[in-house]
């Protein structure tokens, strides 16, 4: 099996599994309970998420333990109605941008029996290219896209234009999922700062937050959310050879969140339910790993990367600049995509068309719609993602195989 | 030159060996995935693009094209909007009739023909000998109920490779190939849905009322329903009355004998000689024949999918049967045989 498909899944590496295991089997506590184990369990709990939190360079307390990436950026969306102002009447729940379109540009409110029209313009600005775990709850709250570059890089200038008074939240991810593209996340917080500077002197007490879902990044770049200029951050566990259903939101000190779940008040009462103490202590040796082979693999993934770039045939690249090492996103004119898919997976090659989700849905991808490829295009569009599975020889030998696949499909067409 | 067949692929292994087939007996095969349906329900994923994706993968390994045909917008207005037109009257439609009917042999048929096929293929449980609709030689499998208002051109031209096969050579043969979905579980519930009940499905287009059910020969309010149109004449499973399913007190079964949907009330009965549950003939509405036949030659007739063959005659408005049959409810097909031929059939009224 050649895996080349890092970006949807990673295997749980050994040394994770290993940290793991005990906390399955022995030392099982729930960390809430009173007597000395369980009190070990809650120490180790929060070490590992000490070391979840200083690998960014935050504090344990700015980090709040989810069941994945998708919960931490619904999380990090509830922002926007955290803080309850005299006379926000549009905090009164979810603006119903569905029904009216895109632009949303108002929506009533009944105030003593007569319809009121209150003017509201989108307070969630986020990135056309975002994973569907931002793009839908975005939409939801009325939000608005902001364009991206043919390079996949966000329209700086779409962005100065879109962020009004009203904006509070602006949601980028620091590398994209389907393209690997790294966004310049500390232009965007600087074009924020200025703006609140703005709004401070004009006396606009209204926030203004930058959330980035930084899934895929944590093992492939180096990531401080002060450097950053963020307010709130998603990491994921299962994306860097830790456990699934495991993710994180870094909460600055004073950025307010309103729960999703109720109960018993852990994580800061953010995130009630019972911690997942094997999930959070592998997620922590995971970023520890991660964090130690950064540079080697960087440098590893980014050979790879050359390697296939220079052997494979016929195909256009996509992802040219601006990526995450691991990234090599194709176009081969005149064939589908998912044909070569199914040809490769007879072969033990396994790679993707655009992301996991849209592909299972038949939808077509948003992220290659928006950097202007033609529908022709995005059919004939294959996402490679390298990962710690991979060798120096399966670089070579996949290149072989999907130029020979590739091949025959270019055969097939032209007898048809 | 070979014929070029274009063979609808749902992803399933009948219609999966069906391309199989075909490609080894040489002709030039073209799969088309018929997208008719890929709403989600609450709750409920569409299985559309798993199913694409099944019939994509087989058409890749046999190495032959493959599209997808879109006919969303024909299938609602055709098929979904009649079938919930029909229960709201009262009646239990099939829509995999009018399916066949409307959109697999006839937009598919058509537009096939447009892109130079020179038959049509399906993965139905059929055979055609000399335009003549046949059973298929898997008894058990038989599909010719849903097939039997097909139109004669679209017949004309059309293949069922696996008619003469049973299932399990079926399953066989693609297991032999290397099909990856040899074994893929059938789907259950309404065919376009996935694994979702009728009922499931009418909820969400149906505004339907609570009502009462009472015992027929009393009067006697028993228990109460979510809709009357979800119950069909005949019907015994389902009723919940007095908390208890299907039984009350002495344990006799219930069955439904009558539906007055003016007033939403659906009336029940514990008796299984109730004249409601019984006829012995039947008056059919939308009459598609496929052969003349005299009103004193002796028929079979089919009045649910894999239901036994019931020897009557047909007068050409309605059947008779020589012995009293359960009756079926109205809004369901009786489609009629001479041996092995299907001659067609009509909608029960």
């Amino acid at each position: 099996m050649i895996y080349l498909d890092h970006a949807a899944a990673t295997p749980v590496s050994r040394k994770v599994f290993e940290a793991m295991e005990p906390y399955f089997l022995s030392d099982f506590f729930n960390p809430s309970a009173a007597y000395l184990p369980a009190k070990k369990v809650a120490a180790d709990y929060e070490a590992a998420k000490a070391t979840i939190a200083h690998a960014i360079g935050a504090k344990t307390s700015d980090l709040v333990i989810t069941a994945g990436a998708t919960e931490a950026n619904n999380l990090a969306f509830t922002a926007i109605n955290a803080r309850g102002r005299v006379g926000d009447f549009s905090g009164t729940g979810v603006a119903p941008a569905r029904r009216y379109g895109r632009s949303a540009p108002s929506f009533s409110v009944v105030t003593s029996g007569h319809p009121l029209k209150i003017p509201t313009r989108p307070r969630i600005l986020y990135l056309v290219t975002e994973h569907d775990s931002v793009r839908r709850v975005a939409e939801q709250y009325g939000g608005e896209a902001i364009r991206v570059l043919p390079s996949g890089l966000i329209d700086l200038d779409d962005l100065k234009t879109k962020i009004t008074d009203e904006t509070e939240l602006i949601s980028i991810s620091l590398a994209n999922n389907e393209l690997g593209t790294i966004q310049p996340l500390a232009e965007v917080a600087g074009i924020i700062r200025e703006v609140k500077i703005d709004r401070m002197k004009r006396g606009i007490k209204t926030q203004l937050l930058l959330h980035s879902d930084a899934s895929q990044a944590l093992n492939l770049l180096d990531i401080n959310v002060a450097r950053l200029g963020v307010d709130l951050l998603t990491l994921n566990a299962a994306k860097i050879y830790g456990p699934k259903g495991v993710g994180a939101l870094y909460v600055s000190h004073d950025t307010k969140l309103k729960p999703l779940t109720m109960g018993g008040g852990q994580e800061k009462g953010l995130r009630s339910g019972t911690e997942n103490v094997p999930g959070v202590i592998g997620f922590a040796k995971a970023t520890e790993l991660a964090r130690e082979h950064l540079n080697g693999n960087r440098k590893k993934y980014a050979s790879w990367r050359k390697i296939l770039l220079s052997e494979l045939q016929g195909c256009e690249i996509i992802n040219k600049k601006h990526t995450l090492d691991n990234f090599v996103v194709l176009c081969y004119n005149g064939i589908d995509a998912e044909r070569l898919i199914f040809l490769l997976e007879e072969k033990g090659v396994y790679v993707a068309t655009g992301a996991a989700c849209a592909a299972s849905k038949g939808r077509k991808s948003h992220v290659l719609k928006a950097i202007g490829l033609s529908d022709a295009q995005i059919a004939g569009s294959l996402r490679i993602s390298l990962g710690e599975t991979n060798t120096d020889e399966q670089i070579h030998e996949a290149a072989e195989i999907i130029n020979s696949v590739v091949q025959s499909e270019y055969e097939r067409i032209r007898h048809a | 030159m070979p014929k070029t067949v274009f063979v609808g692929m749902s992803g399933g292994v009948d219609s999966s060996t069906s391309a199989l087939l075909l490609k080894e007996q040489g002709y030039r095969v073209v799969g088309v995935y018929m997208k008719n349906w890929s709403k989600d329900l609450p709750g409920m994923k569409c299985p559309w693009a798993e199913d694409l994706a099944d019939a994509k993968r087989v058409a890749v390994k046999l190495g032959i094209d493959f599209e997808v045909w879109d006919f969303e917008d024909a299938y609602r207005e055709k098929v979904v909007d009649y079938m919930l037109a029909e229960f709201k009257k009262g009646n239990t439609p099939n829509p995999d009739i009018m399916c066949n009917q409307e959109i697999k042999f006839k937009l598919f048929y058509e537009k096939a023909m447009e892109a130079g096929a020179d038959f049509i293929a399906t993965g139905h449980y059929a055979r055609v000998k000399q335009s003549s609709l046949l059973r298929a030689a898997d008894e058990n499998k038989d599909q010719t109920y849903f097939l039997y208002r097909i139109p004669e051109e679209a017949l004309a031209h059309t293949i069922f490779p696996i008619g003469e096969m049973v299932k399990p050579e079926v399953k066989k043969m693609a297991e032999k190939h290397g099909l990856h979905n040899a074994y893929k579980k059938e789907s259950m519930g309404v065919c376009f849905v996935g694994e979702v009940g009728m009922r499931d499905f009418l909820k969400e287009y149906i505004d339907v009322q609570p009502g009462e059910i009472q015992e027929v020969e009393t009067e006697k309010t028993l228990g109460y329903h979510e809709g009357a149109v979800f119950y069909t004449i005949g019907q015994r499973h389902g009723l919940y009355l007095n908390g208890e399913k299907g039984a009350i007190n002495d344990g006799l079964p219930y069955y439904v004998v009558k539906k007055d949907l003016k007033n939403n009330v659906v009336y029940v009965s514990k008796n299984l000689n109730d004249k409601n549950l019984w006829t012995n003939e039947l008056k059919l509405k939308d009459i598609f024949l496929r052969r003349e036949m005299g009103a004193s030659q002796p028929v079979f007739a089919r009045l649910r999918h894999r239901a036994p063959l019931i020897p009557a005659k047909f007068d050409g408005k309605k059947l008779i049967f020589e012995n009293e049959i359960k009756r079926p409810a109205p809004g369901q097909s009786a489609v009629i045989y001479d041996g092995e031929v299907c001659l067609g059939g009509g909608i029960i009224e």
